[in-house]
């Protein structure tokens, strides 16, 4: 169980966020929304403890985030962020074996078969066995994004947080690695994932929490938190919505 | 190595036949002159310069790692520049030459210590900061270094201060060695534990903070393995340039990104450069000696450009 409580999150003197409370279940896909800057990818960062926050407390487990070693958070969190680079001589088996990194003391230096199992797996289910051996440089910027779903998958961790992970990707990919996630989540880890398609988010989240004017605007199942008048607030266009036999359906309305 | 040793070992200002170097290896107490060459004066220079030519690899690798930056060499933490700076104004002074290495040891570290005071920014430290500040302290330093030479300095000071500036290992024996070994075993030992860490780096310093690494802790532990490995070889040789910079790119190239393999080839790519420079330096323009710092300038700036300019795929990616 992943606790937020009066979290607030700042950048650069800025507050972007405050008194955000929420309670991440295990088992349930999140989709976290909003439009550019209102701090959905900080917010994700400071849940995942990379970022500190400005108040409030992120609570796992009742363990307060902050608190766990670097090396215990690792294990029972992850954070897919696609735009940092890495080192592009790497290759994809290496870079998804870093995944297993707090699993060893400093001085076991050599994998283990359970690490071997979990970068097998990981490499299985984001499709990348086939590239194992290629440089990182030499993918494209959707192949990466897929080597850091994959990096997650490996650490075996219970919140996997994910920030835009279908940008770049192509659909049929798109498509794997949200119906990925909501498996992860029938099987019991919580996820969260930062969507700007709302189709998507409606079709695989159980739950959006949307953002902006530095508050929680909606959190609920999707046919719940997808209003016109919250959309309207969070991105300042007018959207229609309807309840269709396939699931929710949207269209823009015209001016 | 050994085959840079063995070369070390036949080559000088005296150049020894290959069956009097075995003979004066498997009996080092006798009296030939082969035999006193080998053991008093080469063998001691061969694993000094194995030393400072892994310390100064060792460095380069550590820090190359860590700022993610290909560029860097193991001077950006303001040693050398701190040393040459107090070894200038200590033989300016008339401090007895004895008591230089120590002194520049001293001050490489008091150096280093104020970049890292500079480069800090909340618990870690900020690569660019220790760029920026690297680079600033060192200048301030080398004005230090011009303004003995120029302004201070007369006689025999200036040839002693260019001396320690160029580089070399004349004169140095097994007492130097056992005064420095104990820092660069301290960094190597500092710097070796942290490979696994530096591994996960590799895929971003961020992404390898969400995979458990303490970011801050390994900066702090890197600077200080790279600054007491930088002292020793300062301190061992004076300013030798090039090898921390040219040797991590030169084991990246051999066995690949994986510091697991790269460390280890540092390391011996490192010692058998400068073994083999070092015995360059005696023998190529017999009895003089060319400075070592000068050699490896020759040699490496080339053999970097070559390496550099060559390579046109991205670092990072």
């Amino acid at each position: 169980m992943l606790q937020l409580a009066g979290l607030a999150i700042a950048r650069g003197g800025r507050t972007l966020l405050r008194d955000v409370d929420a309670t991440f279940a295990p088992g349930t896909f999140t989709a976290l929304m909003g439009a550019n800057g209102v701090g959905k990818s900080s917010l994700l960062a400071t849940m995942c403890g990379v970022l500190p926050p400005a108040a409030g407390a992120v609570t796992l487990e009742g363990a307060d985030i902050t608190a766990l070693d670097a090396r215990t958070r690792a294990q029972r969190m992850a954070l897919v962020e696609p735009t940092e680079p890495a080192l592009a001589s790497m290759t994809v088996g290496d870079a998804v074996a870093t995944a297993r990194f707090p699993y060893h003391r400093w001085w076991e230096w050599q994998p283990s078969d359970a690490d071997g199992a979990a970068v097998d797996d990981a490499l299985q289910a984001t499709e990348l066995g086939a590239l194992r051996e290629r440089e990182l440089g030499t993918l494209s910027a959707g192949e990466r994004q897929r080597v850091w779903i994959a990096v997650a998958l490996a650490q075996r961790a219970r919140v996997i947080a994910l920030d835009e992970p279908t940008t770049h990707l192509d659909l049929r990919f798109a498509i794997e690695t949200l119906t990925l996630l909501r498996r992860l989540a029938d099987d019991g880890t919580v996820v969260i994932a930062v969507l700007h398609m709302l189709e998507e988010a409606a079709a695989f989240a159980d739950r959006v929490v949307i953002v902006g004017q530095e508050r929680v605007l909606a959190d609920g199942p999707p046919a719940q938190a997808f209003t016109p008048e919250t959309l309207q607030t969070a991105y300042g266009i007018t959207i229609e919505i309807e309840q269709r036999s396939g699931g929710l359906s949207f269209r823009r309305k015209a001016r | 190595m050994p085959l840079a040793a063995l070369f070390a070992l036949a080559v000088g200002g005296t150049t020894i036949s290959p069956h009097d170097l075995f003979a004066a290896i498997v009996h080092p107490g006798s009296a030939s002159d082969a035999a006193t060459i080998v053991w008093s004066l080469r063998l001691p220079r061969i694993a000094i310069a194995a030393t400072v030519g892994a310390s100064l690899a060792l460095a380069g690798t550590l820090m190359q790692a860590l700022l993610r930056n290909p560029l860097i060499d193991p001077y950006i933490t303001g040693v050398s520049s701190g040393a040459g700076a107090a070894i200038a104004i200590a033989v300016t002074l008339g401090v007895a030459l004895a008591a230089v290495p120590a002194l520049g040891f001293v001050a490489g570290l008091a150096t280093a210590v104020s970049v890292a005071v500079l480069a800090r920014r909340g618990s870690g430290l900020d690569a660019e900061r220790l760029i920026l500040a690297g680079v600033s302290i060192s200048a301030l330093m080398s004005a230090f270094v011009a303004l003995a030479l120029t302004r201070l300095a007369h006689g025999n000071a200036s040839a002693e201060i260019i001396a320690w500036l160029a580089g070399s290992l004349s004169g140095r024996g097994w007492t130097d060695l056992a005064a420095a070994a104990p820092y660069a075993v301290s960094g190597a030992v500092l710097g070796i534990a942290t490979i696994p860490a530096l591994n996960v780096v590799r895929v971003g310093e961020r992404r390898a903070a969400t995979l458990g690494v303490d970011i801050a802790r390994l900066q702090w532990i890197l600077l200080a393995a790279a600054a007491l490995l930088t002292a020793a070889a300062v301190a061992l040789s004076g300013l030798v340039g090039f090898v921390g910079l040219i040797v991590p790119h030169l084991a990246r190239r051999l066995v690949g990104a994986d510091l697991r393999a790269g460390v280890p080839a540092a390391l011996a790519l490192g010692a058998a450069l400068v073994i083999v420079a070092d015995a360059a330096s005696r023998a190529l323009f017999a009895p003089l000696e060319i400075p070592l710092g000068v050699l490896l300038a020759f040699i490496g700036v080339p053999a970097f450009l070559y390496l550099y300019l060559r390579g046109t795929a991205r670092t990072y990616a």
